[in-house]
């Protein structure tokens, strides 16, 4: 997957604009009419790629966004006389609020569901405008004003397709800034598990709303297009079928990146006309054989390149990354460490059923500013499940966790994350389509303030180098910066677990989680880790480990507390955990 | 509304929400094996009706040319699966499904002879089952493993490719076939067709059946098992390509039999399957794509509330429908988060 | 830069593939019809008629070039644009729906590009103003094919109808044309509802129209579509009046619809009945020789009325034609412009749905020879006299 936008950010696109820009000069009216329609398409399936290849939600009602977008844009400037360019604004807001609002409902909705959800509002629409009368019902609105500029008339094929190229380049602008950005490293973590947005301080629910409306509106756009373009709006193409068409496009260019947006705009409108061209051969017989086509295509593009044609392209095109121009430079720090030795998280008579079991059963103890706290435990002992109440993916039945004296067992995992408490995963979670830079850079989320509006125009890019700048520090400090550039997908086991801890520390925290860190190591990948946590923990982290590997964690830890059955069953520094003859009955004895 | 109206409402909810479970019947039994998204399952149903229609005007049913061209084309695959794996395994089962028993079916609908009534309807429901598995070999078998939103995806596509060819070999006009059983009785002191008694019965014993299947033979128990673990069912011997294949024979011949028990009493058209697969859907979402009788239920439900809808506000029927989905979904959404289900 | 050079390889290669070279014949008429999607069932017999159009119009070879919207407004509107710009034609016939049609209109008159639609609502013609200067259609109205049917309804005494439509476009038009027709006639619309072409069940909508107890229904709808609720309504035990829109007449209604349409009526173009008309009927020759031809040709099977538009708009080219070549060449802005002009002069153009009279206030030109009421009658179409 190559999705990493400032790739290309400067170089790639602008001769593919200059030719898109010159095009009209050798093309006839009808194919420049044609460019516009893929264009406006393309901004459809932009909004799409952004949804499905980059998020992981499925939208199949998208085309019910572009008649919202048309549908405004129509009844204001026929009904009520509205410029243009008043309704663009007013079907942008209309849309993207009336999107906010179906998100926030349905997009809490996993997969499939969310996908089936949008086949139906697509079809409730779809109905619900035919039979509305003032918006013409399913004969439609006619008579929608051409767009004016300065008393210049931009009716006809050429005018428009320059006014659509501008609308298409700037919303693929925005989306490829947003794409690089705070913001949009976290949105391209999503649909790797919320767990992983929540543990760098995002929302990812609050993220996919944004996503769908920012989605809607690029939609809203294309309508609005649409409706200048044709002059006139009746409820079938956006209809159902279009909204699968969408999709299909989207699909068939390559959902994980945006320019699969252009390709699968172009390759399904083109071939469309290839089709319609042939046809006539088949004269006389009744048969839909363009969507027969599409369906064959659609299925060969899932089962031979699901990722779509983007990427095939990319690998034929030889299109490679430049090196990131970022030097390490660490961020002030936004907090105070404690003092060496001062608790910094006690654990307090937690306690946590499910159900009849209890799977954490009054458990205390203390993590302390510049020492490595062990959570050892066979397995089932409760470990994780303690992990994840400190993290806050659990919420604990009974007892209280204290950060710094404040209560954090009702947070939930992002606040605890913006309290200072970063963690890894026991499975790796990376974004495997970013570099390994970047997914550094995930973690100083919360370090930054730019919004999605700063991060689509742009606005951002002094922030965006000191949080840059940080992550590299970060990878400098783990012993990560050669890799910087890599694809994260492209590490191997070791690095990606060092990386988990490089983003953890992006995040500047007090303390430290780890999971299981050292499950699946080599022998070398192991000591390498050891010494890593050695030297954090000399430059005053606190570090709570959970594992089981006994050999490693005897030889970091500065105190030991041993689970079994979810209860505490010793405490106190390795070795004389080590001696303690429960421990070794409970877990020695039982390896 | 009166007493007299109500009940015809109920009785043609009723009788439309009959059908509807056999569709959500289907789509769970497919998704719960597969995770398919059975969108096409509506296509069975309309290509067994314009099929049958087919016979009893004594046209040559297009579906024999769908039968012997997606055969040859699932047997081509299976040849080059062969040559690459060097094996000669399942070759002959192969050959039998999709080359020889499609060739048979469509030689005996191709001759153009004026068969008896049974004869018609058997020769109807032999095709379209022997169809489902070539659909499945087809189409999902060479992306089994893909996340359910690809499969989701490519059963549209799959649905563009059926209506489409549908619009070729049926026509864009409707069918009717011949009534089963003409007449009527007195229930509650209200005339029942019988036809209608028919579809409710017939919805009835199917579900007995599917339910006794997967519950009590061996075949069903070890669907159930790809359902819950596909590997781990590889591993004790059930090949999950041969579970699909299976399922979706039992999906095709149910929708067959919708297809001739509907046939009768409305008309069918080559696009008609979509919206009944996605009525039968709302359905099946009720159940969350997972359990029977809460699909069953849903999917009367459905039939019901689009009788009600069609009585007092028929020009937004769809819309009522279809916005019902919204609260379901939401409401199943809570009821069981699985979040992480979606990537590959 | 190597990028570059790519982007220019893929760039000629792209515009390679855009530009065709249109073959270009003396006199070049796109012809637009809906062969696929919901409106296949009419669109498909059009499809056909393009077989058996005239070759030349005054001593001019024609070149039809046909394109299929499916039933779509986008896919119309970008086939209308290529039509224009790029085949160069001299006029559009179709398409075949209305809301097709009604997107049209600008880029018509835009480009000074003539239309004869094959689409029903009169709204695509009337009022003629500078939007519609250059639009024509040759079905009859809705409008006027509700008029035979309210004026059949007054004259058996039906005071109240219950309506149920198609829930579209079509549905829409004849809701709007026969509310406004019915109320000056003093009939009333007791129950107007709506049902899905797919639907496989309108049970809901006939028990709220036989509750309303009319003296008949009204069902607008066409092909095999409209006998679901014929047959619901038969199930239910209405014996009154059904009457249907000229949408149904094509023999798979009656196939589809069997006992249960036996007495329904309908308003058609005389071209259904071409047989039965009395042999001073001015449609009678065209509608017969139309009818010859239409029903030669392979699965054609019956005669569509449908179909029997676009026959006649090629009538009303014959009959135009030939004055505006006397004006200019084809493939100009003139000999379009000389057309249309041609084309609203056009007078007593017999064709197979009646006499074509245009003129700059009337775009369609018909009148009420232009349509019969008809009966079905065990089993086929019967001329009402």
């Amino acid at each position: 997957m190559n999705d990493r936008p400032h790739a290309r950010h400067l170089k790639g696109p602008l001769p593919w604009l200059a030719a898109a820009l010159l095009l009209p000069l050798v093309l006839g009216p009808y194919h420049v009419a044609l460019l516009g329609y893929i264009m406006i398409a393309s901004l459809v399936t932009l909004g799409l790629t952004l949804l499905t290849g980059v998020t992981g939600l499925v939208s199949f009602g998208q085309a019910a966004f572009v008649g919202m977008g048309a549908y405004t844009t129509a009844y204001l400037t026929t009904g009520w006389q509205l410029s243009p360019w008043l309704t663009l604004p007013i079907a942008l807001l209309l849309t993207g609020a009336s999107a906010a609002a179906i998100g926030a409902v349905t997009l809490r909705m996993s997969g499939h569901f969310l996908a089936i959800a949008s086949l139906a509002w697509g079809i409730s629409l779809f109905y619900l405008v035919g039979n509305l009368p003032w918006f013409g019902g399913f004969n439609g609105l006619s008579g929608i004003p051409p767009l004016t500029l300065a008393g210049f008339d931009l009716r006809g094929e050429v005018p428009m397709y320059y006014v659509i190229l501008l609308c298409a380049a700037a919303s693929f602008w925005g989306v490829l800034n947003l794409l690089d950005s705070r913001i949009g490293r976290a949105i391209r973590s999503i649909r790797h598990g919320g767990a992983l947005a929540e543990s760098v301080g995002a929302d990812p629910a609050r993220l996919k709303i944004a996503v769908f409306t920012l989605a809607a509106m690029l939609a809203a756009l294309a309508g609005w297009l649409y409706a200048h373009d044709q002059r006139f709006v009746n409820p079938t193409p956006f209809g159902i079928h279009m909204g699968i068409e969408y999709l299909f496009m989207a699909v068939i260019g390559g959902a994980s990146s945006v320019w699969g947006a252009i390709v699968g705009a172009v390759v399904v409108t083109l071939l469309r006309q290839v089709l319609e061209d042939t046809l006539p051969a088949l004269l006389g017989q009744t048969g839909n054989f363009e969507i027969v086509a599409f369906g064959i295509l659609m299925l060969l593009v899932l089962q031979r390149a699901r990722q779509g044609l983007w990427p095939w392209l990319v690998e034929r095109l030889g299109v490679r990354r430049p090196a990131s121009a970022v030097a390490p430079m660490a961020m002030p720090s936004i907090r105070t460490l404690p003092a060496r030795g001062e608790p910094v998280l006690s654990i307090d008579g937690v306690q946590k059923n499910f159900g009849g079991l209890v799977a954490v059963n009054r458990l205390s103890f203390q993590v302390e500013a510049g020492g490595i706290l062990g959570l050892l435990g066979p397995n089932g002992a409760g470990k994780s499940t303690m992990f994840n109440l400190i993290s806050g993916v659990l919420n604990a039945s009974a007892g209280e966790i204290r950060f710094l004296g404040r209560r954090i067992d009702r947070l939930r995992s992002r606040a605890i994350a913006s309290c200072g408490i970063a963690r890894t995963f026991q499975h790796v979670k990376l974004v495997p389509s970013m570099t390994v830079l970047e997914n550094a850079a995930l973690g100083a989320h919360l370090r930054g303030r730019s919004g999605l509006v700063r991060s689509v125009l742009r606005l951002d890019r002094a922030e965006e180098a000191r949080l840059l700048a940080e992550a590299a520090h970060q990878l400098e400090r783990v012993g990560l910066w050669a890799q910087r550039d890599e694809l994260a997908a492209n590490l191997p086991l070791g690095q990606q677990r060092v990386l988990e801890i490089a983003r953890a520390l992006a995040v500047d925290p007090v303390v430290l989680l780890l999971d299981e860190p050292a499950a699946g190591l080599r022998y070398k990948e192991k000591q390498a880790l050891a010494g890593l946590l050695l030297r954090l923990r000399d430059e005053g982290v606190a570090v709570l480990l959970v594992e089981h590997d006994m050999d490693f964690i005897l030889g970091i830890t500065d105190r030991l507390v041993v689970m079994h059955y979810g209860q505490k069953l010793a405490e106190g520094a390795p070795r004389d955990v080590q001696a303690n003859a429960d421990v070794q009955l409970a877990y020695l004895g039982a390896e | 509304m009166d007493l007299s109206i109500f009940g015809f409402l109920v009785q043609d909810g009723l009788a439309t929400g009959a059908v509807y479970v056999l569709l959500a019947v289907c789509l769970v039994m497919v998704f719960t094996v597969t995770r398919i998204v059975l969108v096409p399952q509506g296509e069975f149903v309309s290509f067994a009706a314009l099929t049958l229609a087919g016979f009893e005007q004594r046209q040559r049913p297009g579906l024999a040319w769908i039968l012997l061209i997606a055969g040859g084309i699932a047997f081509a695959m299976e040849l080059y699966g062969a040559w690459r794996r060097r094996t000669r395994r399942g070759l002959a089962v192969a050959a039998f499904s999709f080359l020889a028993l499609p060739a048979a079916l469509s030689a005996a609908a191709l001759a153009g002879n004026a068969l008896p009534w049974a004869a018609q309807v058997l020769l109807t429901c032999a095709m379209v089952t022997t169809l489902g598995p070539i659909l499945y070999r087809v189409a999902f078998q060479p992306m089994a493993m893909a996340s359910p939103l690809y499969l989701l995806i490519a059963a549209i596509a799959l649905h563009f490719v059926l209506v489409g060819s549908g619009l070729y070999l049926f026509g864009p006009e409707g069918v009717r076939t011949a009534a089963i059983l003409d007449g009527s009785t007195e229930i509650l002191a209200m005339p029942v067709a019988f036809q209608t008694l028919m579809i409710v019965a017939a919805s009835l014993a199917l579900n007995l059946v599917l339910f006794a299947f997967f519950g009590f033979t061996l075949l069903g128990k070890a669907l159930r098992a790809t359902a819950v673990n596909r590997r781990g069912a590889q591993l004790v011997g059930i090949s999950p390509d041969y579970a699909g294949q299976v399922t979706f024979a039992l999906a095709a011949a149910i929708g067959a039999l919708s297809g001739i028990l509907i046939g009768p009493v409305t008309t069918i058209y080559y696009d008609s399957g979509f919206i009944l697969g996605l009525k039968g859907f709302v359905g099946a979402i009720i159940g969350g794509l997972a359990a029977y009788p809460a699909a069953a239920l849903g999917a009367l439900a459905v039939g019901l509330l689009e009788a009600f809808s069609s009585f007092w506000a028929s020009a937004y029927k769809e819309v009522i429908v279809f916005t019902l989905i919204v609260p379901i979904l939401l409401w199943r959404s809570y009821a069981h988060l699985t979040v992480d289900d979606d990537h590959e | 830069m190597q990028l570059q050079r790519k982007t220019l390889i893929a760039l000629a290669i792209g515009s390679a593939l855009l530009s065709g070279f249109p073959a270009k014949a003396d006199l070049t008429v796109g012809v637009i019809v809906s062969a696929t999607g919901p409106a296949a069932s009419v669109g498909v017999t059009q499809q056909r008629t393009v077989q058996i159009l005239p070759k030349e119009f005054g001593g001019e070879k024609v070149n039809w070039i046909l394109l299929d919207d499916a039933s779509d407004t986008t896919t119309a509107v970008k086939h209308a644009r290529k039509l224009i710009g790029e085949d160069k034609v001299d006029i559009i016939v179709g398409p075949s729906l209305t809301p097709n049609s009604l997107a049209l209109l600008d880029q018509l008159s835009e480009t000074g590009t003539p239309m004869l639609s094959l689409a029903g609502s009169g709204a695509i013609v009337e009022p003629v103003d500078e939007k519609r200067r250059w639009a024509f259609k040759t079905p009859q109205s809705d409008g006027q094919m509700a008029q035979a049917i309210v004026q059949h309804m007054a004259s058996h005494g039906v005071r109240s109808v219950g309506f149920i439509s198609f829930n579209d476009a079509y549905g829409e038009g004849w809701a709007k044309s026969l509310g406004a027709l019915a109320e000056r006639n003093g009939i009333k619309i007791v129950a107007s509802e709506r049902f899905q072409r797919t639907d496989t069940s309108v049970t809901g909508q006939i028990l709220r129209l036989i509750g309303a107890n009319p003296d008949a229904v009204f069902v607008a709808a066409s092909g095999t579509p409209a006998v679901l609720p014929q047959a619901t309504l038969a199930e239910r035990g209405f014996k009154k009046p059904v009457y249907q829109t000229h949408g149904i007449a094509n023999n798979d209604f009656l196939r589809v619809g069997g006992k249960n349409v036996e007495g329904t009526l309908l308003p058609a173009g005389p071209v259904l009945v071409a047989e039965q008309l009395p042999d001073g009927h001015p449609a009678k020759a065209p509608a017969l020789e139309f009818v010859r031809l239409y029903e030669a040709l392979p699965n054609a099977g019956m005669r569509s009325t449908f179909a029997a538009y676009l026959w006649d708009a090629a009538l009303i080219l014959k009959a135009a034609v030939p004055n505006a070549l006397k004006t200019a060449r084809p493939g100009t802005p003139e000999f379009r412009k000389a057309l249309r002009d041609s084309i609203e002069e056009v007078k007593d153009v017999v064709a197979t749905n009646g006499v074509y009279t245009m003129s700059p206030t009337d775009h369609l030109g018909l009148d009420e020879r232009s349509r019969v009421m008809v009966r079905i009658e065990s089993g086929t179409w019967r001329l009402v006299r």
